[in-house]
């Protein structure tokens, strides 16, 4: 679904991403890896198989979009005790695997990532980005007003009731004004459920493409 | 036998005389036995089972100074509301006969500074509740503080029985048995249709006695008070009973007949089924009653811990003219007897009813007496079926919950905590209780592999340690990991609740989130007998004020599923319609009184009765509908009722939708349907059951939906205090539903996933009861009838249907559906 911001042409992509279609940026936010392994790490006993699969998720993304820079806009990585030798080990491997398909990575800092002793080599990082003049950083917080900005940490999730006294939750992209903030990437991550005011806009993509939820949805 | 001299002072002082079943349990427990004694409430149970070590220690030559390690007796209590009832009801005693034997009570509401205080010194009796022993299990001292235990006591057995709890309890006294081999075990239990298999389930008896358990001593025994307490159950029977429903819900209508009711006598309990009901029903008095404001009170779970026990205050000092309460004042030692039991609505089972009868009239040898008040005609119905079915002694069995595999983790983890163990020994000790006695090699080999090594699929767990194998035993050592299980301990609760308080910071109970979040800053809600004002919510705490304006609020509501009729209620219901025997309940005020309405079903179609299945078929605006009645409670109906839909469905293309209540269910469709005996037949065939079953009611969302309560057993997502979490906390939280996806994807065969599955399909959809109904129906007649419009048992059915709801399908074909919706209504 295409959608401008300010007047710079954005896609959202069914795979909870943005693309930047003037430079071929895509950009995701929240990803989260070693989130199981965190929770290893403290006798939780979750299997893991997320941080693979994430990292298949998006390089396929990355390469059927044709993209040509792949922006992170925070929480890449979930916890100190979740970047274990084989996580940096598979992380390793996978931003060689982007490098030789010309695919550049930069890392905007999040608050987790901000955790970390050392970030793993090869990696570019950065506290803000802008891309085609477009902001990218973590916490909405940040984001200029009046400055078109894509920002991610809050995880939002859209709550649509059916009126029969249930409802669905679907991670979702929130535009407020300039802002949009993206859903979480990471497969394993929970959401926020948004409290969207009077002239936001919800996308959700509970299939293979995005939707916008009309207004009367929301409640 | 003779009353022990011991106890002499205490029932002269008292010019009591003890009971013979009272006589029979010291006698008993003297001779070293362990049993279950059942009796009503109200009968001095409690005397029972505690005299009895209580004169053991007193005749005992007097050892010189205090007891080393005075532990003796522990009394394990259902509810940590009854437990300083029930220290009150101990220490009576023992402050004539003994005054040097201390009683405390350790439960979650334990002030920090007596906690300290036991964690130092135990004293000759314990309260405690199933949680908090399994919490002191965790304590490596435990083995030897308890190492003059002589007896455990089981309150209110039954309701523990068939639940998690009780299953946790069983494991605890496993470990006291294993510990302490001639330990005896007293269970206290109400009426129920299954007491052999209550105590058996409680105090298991090795079927084959080997090397290493000794040989249990003599049999456990049963006792029975066998005191008759007369049960008297009346009705109110509406004055206008055309103008009363035939189903559904008539509100408050019949308040004003109970307002002259609770003039009459100095004391009542008003009991309703839900929470919601009670704030309703207050309401209702109160404005019919204002100048009754300071001797009206209301009783619920959610209310807040000090607001509940200045109400039980108000009642043991006869201040209170009425209290409406709900299942939260079924249980308690025998206090505070009422003149009068109201219930309003359904009594749902009769040993339930009687239970709550029993809160009337407690002194032997007085009647207890209940008055139904009904909200519809079939209930007035099932009063009187619920008074021939206790006259005939015919009561609900509760049947004991198997193999658990969350608890079963759980427990092991506290076990390891506690004092590292021997795997071969510990499985003997589980297998050792009712619940585990069939656990098999693959479950066994399965929750051990959970607290080490993240289960079989050792791929998918890599760093991940709970339990450490020391020495070929099993431990758990790490000091964050045990604070961390300490605090998921026996967290067996719902939804995540928001505590309501005013500014000053007084606390007035918790309600669901889902229902504060539909209430906006300014907004009003009823909770707690009062009409208040949300000012905000945060950190799951919402602030409120009263309520200054008048406007309509919303009462509080409480999820949670509806309880069923018991199939033995539903059963004596369909006797007592039976026309056949009609003549013989002829004297039934209630049947008199519905007499006009069941002539009218029995002359449009027939009356329904569990012999033979109705099935009525009708036309109306909506399409064409089926109804049929097996009588089996409306869980097994809503499962029937899908099934069918399914069934038929898959052949004929239409979409179908299906209702139930406790009588039967319905199906409806734009076409396609009609009577035909044959179809009827397949669709209610018990092929390929479980396989449909699973294909039609989505079980998957509901296994997800369930998962939660096993993540959090399981210690698969942690417990913290509200406000307290800590930032470390934070980054290991995740919702149950997310844990699902993840073992789904990436350990498919987790056996807490299976577990879900089976739960949900035991006690939502009933499959042991469903394939049963269906079993008796294949061998009955079906008796098709077309009826003209709705019959009078068909229209609170067919009323239902816009309230049916079964979420069904992906995410995405759910939200095209709404947005079909959407659209078509905006047309």
């Amino acid at each position: 679904m295409h959608l401008d911001l300010d007047s710079t042409n954005l896609e959202l992509l069914p795979g909870l991403a943005v693309l930047l279609p003037a430079s071929r940026t895509l950009v995701v936010a929240d990803v989260h890896l070693g989130k199981s392994a965190a929770f290893r790490a403290r006798g939780l006993a979750v299997p893991e198989g997320d941080t693979r699969r994430d990292l298949e998720r998006l390089r396929v993304l990355a390469g059927s979009t044709a993209s040509r820079r792949l922006v992170l806009a925070g929480d890449l990585f979930h916890s100190p005790a979740g970047l274990t030798p084989e996580i940096e080990d598979a992380i390793a491997a996978w931003l060689d695997g982007l490098g030789d398909l010309g695919i550049p990575v930069t890392l905007v800092l999040g608050n987790h990532d901000r955790k970390l002793r050392h970030l793993p080599g090869g990696l570019a990082t950065a506290d803000a980005l802008d891309c085609d003049g477009i902001a990218v950083v973590h916490d909405p917080a940040d984001a200029e007003p009046g400055t078109p900005t894509l920002a991610g940490h809050l995880h939002p999730v859209a709550r649509i009731a059916d009126g029969r006294r249930t409802s669905l939750r679907l991670p979702c992209f929130h535009l407020r004004d300039q802002l949009l903030t993206l859903p979480a990437f990471g497969s394993f991550t929970g959401g926020r459920i948004v409290e969207p005011r009077l002239g936001d806009r919800l996308f959700v993509a509970p299939g293979d493409r995005v939707l916008e939820v009309p207004a009367d949805l929301w409640r | 036998m003779r009353t022990p001299r011991a106890l002499l002072p205490f029932f002269k002082s008292r010019g009591w005389r003890a009971f013979p079943f009272q006589r029979e349990c010291w006698q008993a427990y003297l001779d070293g036995r362990s049993g279950l004694l059942h009796a009503p409430t109200g009968l001095g149970k409690t005397l029972a089972v505690w005299l009895g070590p209580l004169a053991e220690e007193i005749s005992r030559r007097p050892s010189p100074g205090p007891a080393r390690q005075p532990l003796t007796v522990l009394w394990i209590t259902p509810l940590r509301a009854l437990a300083s009832d029930t220290l009150r009801a101990l220490r009576e005693p023992l402050a004539e006969l003994a005054p040097h034997l201390e009683a405390e009570a350790r439960t979650g509401d334990t002030p920090s500074a007596l906690r300290q205080r036991l964690r130092r010194r135990l004293p000759f009796a314990l309260v405690t509740t199933p949680e908090s022993l399994s919490l002191m299990l965790t304590h490596g001292d435990f083995r030897e503080r308890t190492a003059n235990l002589k007896c455990v006591v089981v309150d209110e057995w039954h309701e523990l029985l068939g639940t998690k709890r009780g299953v946790q309890t069983e494991l605890c006294l496993a470990r006291l048995r294993r510990w302490h081999p001639g330990l005896r075990i007293w269970g206290l239990s109400a009426t129920l249709g299954n007491l052999a298999e209550a105590r058996d389930t409680l105090i298991p008896t090795p079927t084959t006695p080997t090397s290493t358990s000794p040989s249990a001593g003599p049999e456990p025994v049963i006792i029975s008070a066998d005191l008759r307490k007369p049960v008297r159950i009346d009705t109110l029977i509406p004055r206008e009973i055309d103008r009363f429903p035939w189903s559904g819900h008539i509100g408050t209508s019949l308040a004003p007949q109970v307002v002259r009711r609770l003039e009459a006598a100095a004391s009542t309990l008003l009991f309703t089924n839900t929470r919601s009901q009670t704030e309703i029903w207050f309401q209702e008095l109160l404005a019919l009653r204002p100048d009754w404001k300071d001797e009206l009170a209301m009783h619920h779970g959610s209310l807040d811990r000090k607001e509940r026990e200045q109400v039980e205050q108000g009642l043991r000092e006869g201040r209170l003219r009425c209290v409406v309460c709900t299942s939260s004042l079924d249980l308690g030692v025998d206090f505070s007897p009422v003149d009068q039991v109201i219930q309003v609505g359904s009594p749902k089972g009769i040993a339930r009813l009687l239970q709550r009868a029993g809160r009337s009239g407690h002194q032997p040898g007085r009647t207890s007496r209940v008055l139904g008040v009904p909200a519809n005609a079939l209930e007035l119905v099932e009063f009187a079926a619920a008074r021939h079915a206790a006259a005939r002694h015919e009561i609900e069995a509760r049947r004991p919950l198997l193999r658990p595999l969350d608890l079963l983790v759980q427990h092991l983890v506290t076990c390891a905590i506690g004092e590292p163990f021997e795997a071969a020994a510990m499985r003997r000790e589980i297998q050792s209780t009712f619940a585990f006695r069939d656990l098999g090699d693959e479950e066994w080999n399965w929750a051990l592999g959970f607290i080490s090594n993240g289960g079989r699929a050792l791929a998918s767990y890599p760093r991940y340690r709970k339990a450490r194998l020391v020495d070929g035993r099993y431990l758990v050592d790490d000091r964050r990991l045990v604070q961390q299980h300490r605090m998921s301990i026996g967290t067996i609760s719902s939804d995540s609740q928001v505590s309501v308080r005013f500014a000053n910071g007084r606390t007035l109970g918790s309600v669901e989130e889902g229902f504060i979040s539909r209430i906006r800053p300014g907004g009003q809600l009823v909770f707690a007998g009062r009409r208040l004002e949300l000012v905000r919510v945060r950190d799951r705490v919402a602030t409120v004020r009263p309520a200054t304006r008048r406007a309509k609020g919303q009462i509080a509501i409480w999820g949670g599923s509806k309880m069923p009729l018991t199939s033995e209620l539903a059963h004596a219901l369909s006797d007592l319609l039976d026309p056949a025997a009609g003549a013989a309940h002829a004297d039934s005020g209630e049947l008199r009184a519905v007499a006009p309405i069941l002539a009218i079903q029995a002359c449009w179609s027939r009356i329904p009765s569990d012999r033979e299945l109705l099935v009525e078929f009708t036309r109306s605006r909506d399409g064409e509908h089926l109804f049929l009645f097996p009588f089996a409670g409306r869980l097994v109906h809503e499962g029937l009722g899908a099934l069918m839909a399914f069934r038929i469905s898959r052949d004929s293309g239409e979409s179908i939708v299906s209702t139930r209540n406790d009588y039967g269910f319905s199906l409806t469709a734009r076409r396609g349907l009609r009577i035909d005996t044959a179809a009827l037949r397949e669709a209610l065939s018990t092929d390929r059951l479980l396989d449909d079953l699973v294909a039609c009611l989505n079980t998957a969302e509901l296994s997800r939906r369930h998962f939660r309560e096993i993540a959090r057993v399981a210690g698969l997502i942690l417990q913290a205090p509200p406000g307290r979490q800590r930032r470390s906390q934070r980054e290991i939280q995740s919702s149950a539903s997310l844990l699902f996806e993840v073992l789904q994807r990436y350990d498919p065969e987790n056996l807490l996933l299976r577990q879900s599955e089976r739960e949900i399909l035991e006690n939502q959809l009933q499959v042991t009861r469903l394939r049963e109904c269906l079993l008796r129906l294949e061998g009955q007649d079906i008796v098709p009838v077309e009826t003209a419009r709705l019959s009078p048992m068909a229209f609170p059915l067919w009323a239902e249907r816009l309230s049916s709801t079964m979420p069904g399908g992906t995410a995405a074909s759910r939200l095209e559906a709404m947005l079909a919706e959407l659209e078509a209504a905006a047309r």
